[in-house]
C-alpha cells in the first residue's frame, strides 16, 4: 500500500466528548481515512483546553495541534465559541514568543456529524505541516 | 417425571429471549419489576447473536447482543429459563395469569460447568450443528456456540449414546444423567410475547435445488460463514471447498410469493443481502456478486444510502425473476431468469447461489395459551388496535414484541419491544399487586438457571 | 501504593483485529510500568470476558482497568459496571477507542493502525495511572416530563407517561392536537380514520389528572440539565416557566414541498401533491373533479423529495409508496372510470403492506418504472399534464400518459423550523432529521442527557412505527426520572487553594455561576459549588496561576497522555 509508507505529520487533536468526538468516531465508521499519526485526546468542552498543554505537545514533538471545537453546538452554552477563540489567540501569542509557527495550531468547529469536514480539515492540515516542517518528504 | 410442581411468582413473563424479548425484559426489570425470561433454546440471544454484522451501520451483531445478553443474565430482577417451554397460559384475573413451564433437563449443572470443551472432545457422536445451520457438525455433548449464554455444555439426549465418555472427561463432574424435566406452576401479572419468526425453508421450492445442489445455500448459512464466530476461516463453497468468485443472491425466496403461501414482503432480505454483498466484497475482493431482485426495499434510516454504497462498490443488481436453477458437473449453477430491463429470458452461470429466505410467523405462540390468542391472516400474532396500540393482543395484559407480530428489522424490533414493555409497565402499575401476592411462595432464583 | 492496572485489548470479532495487530499491541504494553496484566479477547463486552475481568480484578488486586475496544459511546458504561462488580470504583476505569479511531479509520493502513492503537492504549495507561476513586454526584430528579409536539407520537407518549406516576406537560404550537394524522381520513392497514384515532387518544388524555396540555404554545427557553430542566413556555403573549426531569421531543415532519417546475409543480396545470390529493378524494363525493373538470386518468410520480439523485434528500421516506397505492385503490373503488398510472422508482410496499400492491395490480393499475438517471418528465399539452418516461419494465420504451391529474408523491422532510432542535442542541443526521445515539443500542436517546426523540422527527415512519418509537421514548424518559434521584458524573472542577491568588478571573468564565469568592485561611479564594458545576472546564484556562483543574482532565493526566502519544 502506497499510503502506508508515506510520511504523515504528527497531529494532536483535542476533541470534545459530546460534539466532535461522535463526528470523529463516525469518520471511522464510514471508513473516511486520514493519517494514522493523528491522535485524539477527549475533553468535555473545547473552551477548557489549556495553552500549557498545547505548548507541551510541541515541546514533545507534535507537528501540529488541532482543536475540534464545539462551535455553537456546545452543550455548556454559547460562550464556548468565544472562549475557545480567546484561548487560541492567547496560545498563538505564546507560540510566537517561543518562536513556534502559530499556523501549527488550528481550530475548526466540528459538529457531531461533521465527519467529512473533520477529515478534510485534517488532511489539509497534514499537507500544510508536511510542506512546512518536513519538505524533504 | 414424578417431581412435584414448583410454584413460582413473578411480575412479568417474557417469552422469547431474542433481541426483542431481551429488550422488553430489561425495560421491565429496570423499572423494578421481577421478570421471568423463558427461551426454548439452550442459549439466550435469539437469531441476532448468530449474525455477522448488521445493516446499515455494519456494527458487528455480537457487539450489540453480547453486552445486552450479559446485562440480562446478570440483572437482579431477571430470572432466565433456557431450554424451557411455556404452556397453558390463562388469565385468571386482572392481576394474575397462570401458566405451566416445562424445563427440559440439560444434563449439565450450569453453575459448575467451565465450558472447557473436554466433553466435546470426548463425545464420539457427530451430528449436524444447528447453530451453524448445518454447515459443519457438532458433538452430542457440546457448547451451543462460542458466545452463547449461559456458557455451558448441553447434552443432546436425542443423539446421545449414553456411552459416558463425557462424564469421564469432565473435570468438574458437572454432567449428570439423572436430571429430569422440571415443571413449574407460574403466576405472573402480565405476559410479553417475543417468540420471533421462522426462516422460510427453501426445500419447499424444489426449482432452486436447495438440498440437492451443494452450492446453493441459504442466507443464514452465508451469514454464519461471514460471522466472527464462523465455522471456517474463510468463505467456502460446500461442494469442493473452493473460494467462490461469482456469487448470486436470489431475493424474495419464500416472500411475496402466494404460490408458497407467503404473499407478503419480509422487510429484511433486501437489506441483509446488500449487507452480505458488501461484506463479501471485503472478504473476497476478486469476487463478482450479483443480486437478483424484484424491487429493492431499502426504506429505513440510512438504508437507501447503504444500497447506493453497495452499487458504488460494484455489487451488480439485476432486476430479474429466477425461473430455475440447474447444476453443472463442476458444481457451478446455471440460473435461468427473466431480465426485466431487457425483457428477455437469460441464463447466467455462478459458482455459488445464496437464497435470501424470508421471515415466516412462528406459529408456536398460539399453542401456549389456554385463552384464545387471535392471529392475523398470515398467522402472526394479531394486533387488534394496530395503529394506536400495536403491542396489544386479543388478550388483555398480553403484549407482543418484535417479529412475533410481523416481519421487521432489528431497529424496528427494538422499538416494538420498547412499545410492548411500556404497555406492560402501564398495565402492571394500573393493576397493583394485591398484598400478600397470591399463588404461593415467591421463588427469586431457581437453581440451575 | 503503586497502581496495578489490567489492560484488555479486544479483537471485536475482526472489526479491530483485521486491521490492528492486537497481539503486537498487547506485547508492546505488557511490560509498561504499573501493568499487571495485558490480555487480548475476542469480544471484550461478552459475558464470559466480563466475568474474567471481575475475576482478574480480584485475583490480581487490580485498581485500574483499561479496555481498548470500540467507541466509549457504546460501552464505557458496560465496563464501568464491570469494574464496580469487581468492587472497584467505576471512575478508575479508562476506555481506549481503537476501533472507530484506529482500525476503522485506518483500515487502509494496517501498520499505521497498529502503531496508532499502541499509542492510544499507552495514553490510556498514562491516564489510568492517575485516576482516583470518585463518588457520583446525586441530583434530585423532578418526576415530570415535557412532551413537545402533540401529534400521534406526542399523544401516545403522554398517555404512556401519565400511566407511570409522572406528571406530563404537553406543549403544542398549534391550536389543536393531532398533527398530520388528525388531518387524514383513510389510513392503510386499518378501517379507523386518522381523525378518529386522534379523537380517541385525546379524549383519553384529557381524563388524566396528571396531564397538563398547553396549546398555542412554544418552548422558548431551556436551562438546567437532566433531572431538573427549566423550560420557558410562551403561550400566545404570555410567558411562564415549568420544571421537568426529562424532555421528550416529538415535533414530527413536514411534507416535502416541491420546488417550482419540479415535475411540473406550479408550472404545469393540474399537478398536485399527495397530501392535497388525499384531501381531494376525502371531500369529493360521486365523481372526482379537479378545477371543475372530471378526472379519469391519474398519474402518480413517486419519490418526489426522496431518493433524490441530485438534491439534499437522498433517503427513502418509507411510507409514501404504500400511502399512494392505498389512495389509488380508494379512488378506483370510490369513483367511476378511474385509471391509475404509477411512475415508480421500484415499489416499496414492505411487509404486510404488500397486499395493497397486489390489490392494486389486480384492480388494473398500470405501473411504470425508471431509475435515478431517467426520471419522468411532466409537461403541458393542450392545457393538460403529460408524463413521459422511458419505462424499464417494457425494455426502456418511451411512453407517455396524458393525465387529468398528476399527483406528486411527496416524501417526509425534516422540519424547516429548527427552533426546538437548536434550543436543545439536538444533533442531526445526514438526512437532517434528529439523530439517535445508536440505532440499535439507544434508539430514542440523544447525546443530550435527558432528551429523548420520538416519531418522525427522528426519520420517516408509518403510524405504527411512530407509536412504537413514542412508547419506547416514554419508557426511556420515565426510567430517567423514576427513581427520583439521578447519578451524574463527578468530574467537576477543583481549586488548588494554596495556588489561588483570589483574582476572581474564573468567576465570569463559568456559564453556570458555580464559582464564588470566599475567605479561607485568611485570604479570599475562589470556591466551586459542586452541585452547580457541570464539569465543562471553561474556568481552567483562564486561571493565571493554573490553580484549577478538572477532575480526570488534570495537567498530570493530559500531559501524561501527550507523553504517551509522541
Amino acid at each position: 500500500m502506497a499510503i502506508a509508507t508515506k510520511k504523515t505529520a504528527k497531529i494532536l487533536v483535542f476533541s470534545t466528548e459530546k460534539i466532535s468526538d461522535p463526528a470523529i468516531d463516525m469518520a471511522g465508521l464510514m471508513k473516511l481515512h486520514y493519517p494514522p499519526t493523528v491522535y485524539t485526546i477527549t475533553v468535555p468542552c473545547s473552551s477548557g483546553i489549556k495553552s500549557k498543554w498545547i505548548l507541551y505537545a510541541y515541546e514533545k514533538g507534535f507537528d501540529g495541534v488541532f482543536i475540534a471545537a464545539d462551535g455553537s453546538d456546545c452543550v455548556y452554552g454559547e460562550s464556548c465559541t468565544e472562549k475557545t477563540g480567546k484561548l487560541v489567540t492567547k496560545t498563538h501569542e505564546l507560540m510566537k514568543s517561543q518562536e513556534i509557527e502559530p499556523a501549527r495550531l488550528r481550530m475548526a468547529a466540528i459538529c457531531s456529524v461533521c465527519s467529512e469536514s473533520f477529515v478534510k480539515q485534517i488532511r489539509s492540515f497534514n499537507d500544510y505541516l508536511l510542506k512546512t516542517l518536513h519538505p524533504e518528504s | 417425571m414424578n417431581q412435584e410442581k414448583k410454584n413460582i411468582t413473578y411480575d412479568a413473563l417474557v417469552i422469547g429471549a431474542g433481541i426483542a424479548g431481551g429488550e422488553a425484559a430489561l425495560n421491565l426489570a429496570n423499572t423494578g419489576f421481577k421478570v421471568l425470561l423463558v427461551d426454548k433454546d439452550d442459549s439466550i440471544g435469539g437469531k441476532m447473536i448468530l449474525l455477522s454484522k448488521v445493516f446499515p451501520t455494519l456494527d458487528c451483531a455480537a457487539c450489540i447482543t453480547t453486552p445486552k445478553v450479559s446485562e440480562i443474565s446478570r440483572h437482579p430482577n431477571i430470572t432466565i429459563f433456557t431450554g424451557s417451554k411455556v404452556d397453558n397460559i390463562k388469565r385468571v384475573s386482572e392481576n394474575e395469569f397462570t401458566a405451566t413451564i416445562y424445563k427440559k433437563p440439560r444434563y449439565v449443572h450450569v453453575e459448575d460447568c467451565t465450558a472447557c470443551q473436554k466433553c466435546e472432545e470426548a463425545c464420539p457422536v457427530s451430528v449436524s450443528d444447528q447453530y451453524q445451520y448445518g454447515l459443519v457438525g457438532r458433538k452430542a455433548a457440546y457448547i451451543p456456540f462460542s458466545i452463547c449464554n449461559p456458557k455451558a455444555a448441553v447434552i443432546d439426549i436425542e443423539n446421545c449414546t449414553l456411552c459416558g465418555a463425557c462424564e469421564k472427561a469432565c473435570p468438574t463432574d458437572c454432567i449428570d444423567f439423572t436430571m429430569e424435566e422440571e415443571q413449574y406452576d407460574l403466576h405472573v401479572r402480565t405476559v410479553v410475547l417475543a417468540t420471533g419468526f421462522n426462516l422460510f425453508d427453501p426445500l419447499k421450492m424444489p426449482r432452486y435445488g436447495f438440498g440437492t445442489y451443494k452450492n446453493v445455500l441459504t442466507s443464514m448459512q452465508m451469514e454464519r460463514q461471514i460471522a466472527p464466530t464462523r465455522p471456517f476461516h474463510t468463505i467456502l463453497r460446500p461442494s469442493d471447498g473452493k473460494m467462490p468468485d461469482k456469487i448470486a443472491y436470489v431475493l424474495c425466496t419464500g416472500s411475496r410469493d402466494a404460490s408458497v403461501g407467503n404473499p407478503i414482503c419480509s422487510q429484511i432480505c433486501c437489506m441483509y443481502s446488500i449487507k452480505q454483498a458488501q461484506l463479501l466484497m471485503g472478504a473476497l475482493p476478486m469476487a463478482d456478486i450479483t443480486i437478483y431482485y424484484l424491487n429493492i426495499r431499502s426504506f429505513g434510516k440510512g438504508f437507501e444510502e447503504f444500497y447506493e454504497q453497495a452499487k458504488g462498490m460494484g455489487v451488480n443488481f439485476v432486476k430479474g425473476k429466477i425461473g430455475k436453477i440447474t447444476e453443472k458437473e463442476n458444481g457451478n449453477l446455471m440460473l435461468r431468469y427473466e431480465d426485466i430491463n431487457a425483457g428477455k429470458l437469460k441464463v447466467a452461470e455462478h459458482d455459488m447461489v445464496v437464497l435470501s429466505v424470508g421471515a415466516l410467523p412462528n406459529t408456536e405462540a398460539k399453542g401456549m395459551f389456554a385463552d384464545d390468542l387471535k392471529l392475523d391472516k398470515f398467522e402472526f400474532v394479531g394486533q387488534p388496535d394496530l395503529m394506536a396500540s400495536p403491542a396489544q393482543t386479543s388478550i388483555e395484559g398480553v403484549f407482543v414484541a418484535g417479529t412475533a407480530s410481523a416481519p421487521m428489522d432489528i431497529p424496528d424490533a427494538i422499538l416494538s419491544a420498547g412499545s410492548a414493555s411500556s404497555e406492560a409497565i402501564s398495565y402492571l402499575m394500573k393493576n397493583v399487586a394485591p398484598q400478600p401476592p397470591k399463588g404461593g411462595v415467591k421463588v427469586e432464583q431457581v437453581s440451575g438457571c | 501504593m503503586e497502581k496495578r492496572i489490567g489492560v484488555y485489548i479486544c479483537h471485536c470479532g475482526g472489526n479491530i483485529s483485521d486491521y490492528v495487530d492486537v497481539e503486537k499491541v498487547r506485547q508492546s504494553v505488557e511490560n509498561d510500568d504499573n501493568i499487571v496484566l495485558a490480555k487480548t479477547t475476542m469480544f471484550a463486552c461478552s459475558d464470559a470476558n466480563q466475568k474474567d475481568m471481575v475475576d482478574d480484578i480480584n485475583n490480581f488486586n487490580l485498581d485500574g482497568v483499561i479496555v481498548a475496544s470500540c467507541s466509549p459511546k457504546l460501552h464505557l458504561v458496560t465496563f464501568r459496571n464491570v469494574t464496580e462488580r469487581g468492587n472497584l470504583n467505576k471512575y478508575t476505569y479508562v476506555h481506549s477507542n481503537i476501533r472507530e479511531q484506529a482500525s476503522w479509520a485506518h483500515s487502509d493502513n494496517k501498520e499505521g493502525a497498529t502503531e496508532k492503537a499502541i499509542h492510544l492504549v499507552k495514553s490510556a495507561i498514562a491516564k489510568a495511572r492517575h485516576t482516583q476513586p470518585l463518588d457520583p454526584t446525586k441530583i434530585k430528579a423532578e418526576k415530570s416530563v415535557a412532551v413537545i409536539g402533540a401529534g400521534i407520537a406526542g399523544l401516545k407518549a403522554a398517555l404512556s407517561l401519565s400511566e407511570k406516576e409522572t406528571h406530563v406537560f404537553v406543549i403544542e404550537k398549534e391550536a389543536a392536537v393531532g398533527g398530520w394524522v388528525a388531518k387524514w381520513k383513510d389510513l392503510f392497514l386499518t378501517d379507523e380514520t386518522g381523525d378518529a384515532i386522534i379523537k380517541r387518544l385525546y379524549e383519553e388524555l384529557k381524563k388524566r389528572q396528571n396531564v397538563t396540555i398547553f396549546l398555542n404554545s412554544e418552548v422558548v427557553g431551556n436551562t438546567g440539565s437532566i433531572g431538573n430542566i427549566s423550560l420557558k413556555i410562551k403561550q400566545k403573549e404570555e410567558e411562564f416557566d415549568i420544571t421537568v426531569g426529562s424532555v421528550l421531543v416529538a415535533t414530527g415532519f413536514e411534507p416535502y414541498k416541491p420546488k417550482e417546475d419540479e415535475f411540473g409543480f406550479a408550472s404545469v396545470p393540474n399537478v398536485i401533491t399527495l397530501p392535497e390529493f388525499k384531501q381531494l378524494i376525502d371531500h369529493e363525493k360521486n365523481t372526482l373533479t379537479y378545477n371543475g373538470k372530471p378526472v379519469h386518468n391519474i398519474a402518480y410520480i413517486y419519490c418526489v423529495g426522496s431518493r433524490q439523485p441530485e438534491g439534499e434528500n437522498t433517503y427513502c421516506s418509507r411510507y409514501c409508496c404504500t400511502a399512494t397505492i392505498h389512495a389509488a385503490n380508494q379512488v378506483r373503488n370510490k369513483f367511476r372510470d378511474i385509471q391509475n398510472y404509477h411512475f415508480t422508482r421500484g415499489v416499496r410496499s414492505y411487509g404486510k403492506q404488500e397486499l395493497l400492491y397486489a390489490e392494486s395490480l389486480q384492480g388494473g393499475d398500470i405501473y411504470l418504472q425508471s431509475y435515478e438517471d431517467g426520471l419522468p418528465t411532466v409537461f403541458a399539452r393542450n392545457n393538460k399534464p403529460v408524463v413521459r418516461v422511458n419505462d424499464i419494465l417494457t425494455g426502456g420504451k418511451e411512453l407517455e400518459v396524458e393525465a387529468d391529474l398528476v399527483v406528486l408523491v411527496t416524501g417526509m422532510a425534516p422540519r424547516s423550523d429548527n427552533k426546538v432542535g437548536s434550543l436543545f442542541k439536538l444533533p442531526k443526521g445526514r438526512d437532517k432529521f434528529f439523530n439517535e445515539i445508536h440505532m440499535k443500542l439507544r434508539p430514542v436517546e440523544t447525546v443530550i442527557d435527558g432528551v429523548t426523540i420520538a416519531g418522525a422527527c427522528q426519520g420517516p415512519k408509518t403510524i405504527i412505527e411512530t407509536v412504537n418509537s413514542a412508547l419506547s421514548a416514554a419508557t426511556k424518559a420515565y426510567s430517567n426520572i423514576s427513581k427520583g434521584v439521578l447519578e451524574t458524573d463527578p468530574q467537576i472542577a477543583k481549586i488548588e487553594a494554596p495556588a489561588c491568588i483570589g483574582c476572581s478571573d474564573c468567576l465570569p468564565a463559568c456559564p453556570f455561576d458555580a464559582i464564588s469568592m470566599a475567605r479561607q485561611g485568611g485570604k479570599s479564594i475562589a470556591v466551586i459549588n459542586n452541585s452547580l458545576c457541570k464539569g465543562c472546564g471553561m474556568c481552567t484556562p483562564v486561571c493565571p496561576t493554573d490553580a484549577i483543574d478538572l477532575i480526570a482532565y488534570s495537567n498530570v493526566e493530559i500531559m501524561g497522555m501527550i507523553d504517551a502519544l509522541v
